[in-house]
């Protein structure tokens, strides 16, 4: 029998095909490579990259805050932390894991297995939270939405067990617990406030926030996860936010495909940031909020020669530490049931009641309505159209010049100047001094809503006409007119420097501050005009309704107000005072506004306010006299060296 | 057939270890947790033959000083003696003060140590261990975890406690770290040995030390133990710190500490043992308060 072969070069061509199939898949084999290997190597390397790699963002620690003469007023103090890394746990999750499903198997259950990875890793943590409650003696638990919240979003961060821990707390945990232990202890710092409430609004406080400037550091295409920095909310802190920030570090670390790291690559420390030496003069500062003791109000004072704040103080205040690391509930509801979140010095708006009636004369002098020695009598009221508009003084004073009625604050005298002066005059010189715009200090907040009201004002907003009513109840400082203490500061600073604004500022300028950032014009009156104001304000603090805030050997030139308001709905007053001294040099110039209480308590700015300054002159007297002394000391010593 | 597989081991030396190592991989943590232990103990004797006779070497090196040699360590001693009577009538009357005081604010007295005196029979001092192991053990109240001391300050604490003896991790180890502070200042600070390879003089991290502090050569800072941790008393010596660098939080600084180099060669040591409840001192039966 024979068999057909097929002829060996029908198998030669067979294998000829076979070989070019297999080379041609070979080639594309070998072409896909190189397309990968050569030319997406790039784009492989950078994915790579971003899966393997996970950056983590460190903060820097804040700068600290000084007063001007160095005294510490926000710093840095540690926050002692227990913590674990829950990378470091996964052996023990899966264990967990696996004993839960067996003993929910041995009873027959059916289990979730994502509700079954919560429970383990809550118990594992409870583990070692309980290793610390046995060595503290505390009975803490973990919150398993915080552990899950923690896992999906910050895995290479650390859990926190047990946050602010003290001292004594510090020290157990590092003795007892195993160094190679899951639990860390952690530091990191939260902002310190020496003085307490101390500058309150002023200062501000910080919270802590993931949303922050990262700056140009390396793995910015990684996926990047941020541990929470001190941010500026309010006052100081938030204004000069950028310089106290520290600069932020970085690390990068490899991570496995669970996203659980294991190797760092790159680490860049994180800085502390810029300190910040402030205009505050904390003793001062704590002598106004002592001063003012559980009443509400403002007191503002700059120093007159440079136009720096010297205090700036709302009260009611709080503690600041109260608010870090975090400010709670019970914190929260305490303070804004007492009103204490409003910066009552840049952001109240008040009338200025008679501390105006220096306004009301320099309009009526600058328009010739009045003169340095012009007389009105006050018989202790006056009738304007229907009604009768009464003095504080009921009997009246008789006749009295320009430097008397300032002196009395009789308020005829400047019901007669405001009505001759006309309300325009009086309004273009209340903007002159700045009176309708916000000051611009360097602090967050301030209100830009004050208001000196004129009869366009009233016509647009009111839709009503002026009334020579409203012009009488301008010229002593009541009626529509707004302000802040603030600006009635930055106004006597201005009175007493004899210009029309003083910028004032928060930073301190030790080598002095330059005349144009402080601002203003020459006032441009007369001398012997400016003269009678100034008597009337420097006898109004020998003799008159402002002598309550008058220091021996510190005379202060001055004017108190009283203002009629409403507050809630029921009437009270506001007490005022503004004034320098001392009055023939003066270096520091004041505003103190007292809020009274509807139905219980109405102040009187001589009675109230005067007192609240007389201590904050008492504080930078005494202090002037401690430099001249150490100045004279140190003249002596160096002329005994000689 | 033996031969043959005896020829097998014989050939294959490596095999037979990984073998073995293999089964020791495998057996439960019990078990080799029950080995270890019954290794250790079965060693301990010799560790305790080796000791004595170590004190047997001393002694017989003792006795054959010439008598001027005796005379002059007698004296020594006596100056000793001297010193530490001395001492000891300061910390009795500072004990007598304590207790009037306690009495007059009419505190319970803070319960104390027992001490347990141990001879040093071992050291493993290198770049993988930092421990002595003493000649005291469980039988005599020892437990993991207590405080261990010399003359000259902290030795460290017991980390291994078996029958007759114990293991010490000196504060010289990577592993010990402590609460601490500095002579006057009683803001805590953390003390952790350091990287300390045979023949180096001791040295350990100290961390999280105030910003405030300053250290120089002329003017070292004393570190010592404190009583917040729990631990150790307060007050022991722990070492010397010469320099301190700011770290970048400008919250705190570390530095380096020298400890003691007797350290290396201490002969005896003292356990420090926390009295039991029932060994406090019964406050009902102090005196009232004045």
């Amino acid at each position: 029998m024979t068999v057909n072969q097929p002829e060996p070069d029908f198998y030669v061509k067979r294998l000829f095909l076979l070989y070019g199939i297999i080379a041609l898949c070979m080639l594309i084999l070998v072409g896909g490579l190189a397309q990968k290997q050569l030319f997406q190597k790039e784009d492989y390397v950078e994915h790579m990259e971003r899966q393997n790699y996970r950056r983590i963002i460190l903060p820097g620690p804040r700068g600290n805050i000084y007063d001007r003469n160095g005294k510490l007023l926000v710093g840095n103090r540690p926050l002692f932390s227990a913590v674990v890394y829950l990378n470091d746990l996964r052996q023990e999750f899966r264990e967990e894991y696996i004993r839960i499903v067996r003993e929910a198997r041995a009873h027959y259950q059916t289990l979730d297995r994502l509700e079954t990875n919560l429970v383990a890793r809550q118990n594992v943590v409870q583990r070692y939270l309980d290793d610390i409650n046995v060595i503290l003696g505390t009975e803490d638990e973990v919150d398993s939405r915080e552990i899950e919240r923690h896992f999906s979003q910050s895995l290479l961060l650390p859990f926190p067990l047990m946050t602010d821990l003290s001292g004594e707390e510090y020290a157990r945990l590092i003795e007892q617990i195993p160094i190679d232990s899951p639990i860390q202890i952690l530091i990191s710092s939260t902002r310190y406030y020496p003085y307490e409430s101390a500058a309150f609004h002023t200062l501000g406080y910080v919270s802590s926030s993931e949303e922050f400037e990262i700056g140009d550091l390396p793995g910015g295409d990684l996926l990047t996860f941020r541990a929470p920095a001190w941010i500026g909310r309010t006052g100081l802190e938030k204004q000069f936010n950028d310089r106290l920030q520290g600069e932020t570090g970085t690390e990068i670390w490899t991570v496995d495909p669970g996203g659980f790291q294991y190797d760092r690559v790159e680490y860049v420390q994180p800085r502390k940031g810029d300190d910040l030496v402030t205009s505050l003069d904390i003793d001062m500062q704590r002598a106004a909020e002592s001063a003012m003791g559980d009443k509400t109000g403002a007191v503002v004072a700059l120093d007159v020669k440079s136009g720096e704040v010297l205090t700036l103080a709302s009260m009611p205040n709080f503690d600041l530490n109260r608010l870090t690391p975090f400010i709670s509930y019970t914190v929260d509801e305490e303070i804004r049931e007492k009103g204490g979140w409003i910066n009552r010095a840049i952001q109240g708006l008040y009338p200025p009641a008679s501390t105006f009636k220096l306004i009301t004369s320099m309009a009526g002098l600058r328009n010739g309505t009045l003169h340095h020695d012009t007389v009105f009598n006050c018989p202790g009221y006056l009738r304007v159209g229907r009604r009768l508009f009464h003095c504080a003084h009921r009997a009246g004073h008789g006749d009295e010049s320009l430097s008397d009625a300032i002196r009395d604050s009789c308020n005829v005298y400047f019901y007669h100047a405001g009505l001759d002066t006309g309300v325009e005059a009086i309004a273009a010189e209340a903007k002159r001094f700045g009176l309708n715009t916000p000051t611009g200090i360097n602090i967050p907040g301030e209100t830009s809503r004050m208001l000196v009201p004129d009869p366009k004002w009233k016509e647009d907003r009111l839709y009503e006409s002026w009334f020579e009513g409203d012009t009488a109840n301008l010229s002593i400082g009541q009626g529509y007119l707004l302000v802040t203490p603030l600006q009635m500061a930055t106004f006597v600073t201005s009175v007493a420097r004899g210009r029309t604004n003083t910028k004032p500022t928060l930073l301190h300028y030790p080598e002095g501050r330059p005349e144009d950032d402080i601002g203003g014009e020459a006032i441009d009156l007369p001398p012997e005009d400016m003269e009678a104001i100034y008597e009337g304000m420097i006898e109004a603090g020998n003799s008159g309704t402002a002598r309550r805030a008058n220091l021996d050997g510190f005379p202060a030139a001055g004017k108190t107000g009283t203002a009629q308001v409403r507050k809630d709905g029921k009437p009270t007053t506001l007490a005022w005072y503004v004034g320098f001294a001392p009055a023939d040099d003066p270096q520091i110039a004041i505003a103190v506004m007292v809020e009274g209480v509807p139905d219980e308590t109405h102040y009187g700015g001589g009675s109230t306010a005067a007192p609240v300054a007389r201590e904050v002159f008492r504080v930078y007297h005494r202090k002037m006299e401690e430099k001249a002394e150490a100045e004279a000391a140190m003249r002596n010593q160096e002329v005994a060296a000689r | 057939m033996a031969n043959d597989r005896t020829s097998l081991i014989l050939r294959h030396p490596l095999t037979l270890m990984t073998a073995l190592l293999a089964v020791w991989w495998l057996l439960p943590l019990g078990v080799k947790a029950f080995m270890r232990l019954t290794f250790w103990e079965f060693q301990a004797p010799s560790y305790y033959a080796t000791s004595h006779l170590h004190d047997l070497q001393d002694y017989w090196a003792a006795r054959v000083k010439s008598k001027n040699e005796l005379i002059g360590a007698n004296i020594d001693l006596a100056r000793l003696n001297a010193a530490y009577s001395l001492r000891n009538q300061a910390a009795e009357a500072t004990e007598a003060e304590l207790q009037r005081l306690e009495e007059l604010l009419d505190l319970p007295p803070l319960p104390e140590h027992r001490y347990e005196v141990a001879r040093v029979v071992r050291r493993d001092m290198n770049a993988w261990w930092q421990r002595i192991i003493i000649r005291k053990g469980s039988v005599h109240g020892i437990r993991e975890g207590q405080a261990v001391v010399f003359r000259d300050g902290v030795v460290g604490r017991v980390s291994e406690v078996y029958t007759y003896t114990a293991a010490v991790e000196l504060i010289t180890s990577r592993e010990f770290r402590v609460a601490a502070h500095f002579a006057g200042d009683p803001r805590p600070v953390q003390f952790q040995g350091g990287l300390n390879a045979s023949f180096h003089a001791p040295t350990g991290e100290v961390s999280t030390v105030p910003a405030d502090k300053k250290a120089s050569l002329t003017e070292p800072l004393e570190l010592v133990s404190s009583r917040l941790g729990g631990v150790f008393p307060d007050g022991l010596h722990i070492g010397w710190v010469y320099q301190l660098e700011p770290g970048a939080d400008g919250l705190f600084q570390s530095g380096l500490a020298k400890l003691d180099p007797e350290l290396q060669s201490v002969q005896e040591v003292a356990v420090l043992i926390p009295l039991k409840p029932s060994e406090e001192p019964d406050i009902d039966a102090l005196p009232p308060a004045r």
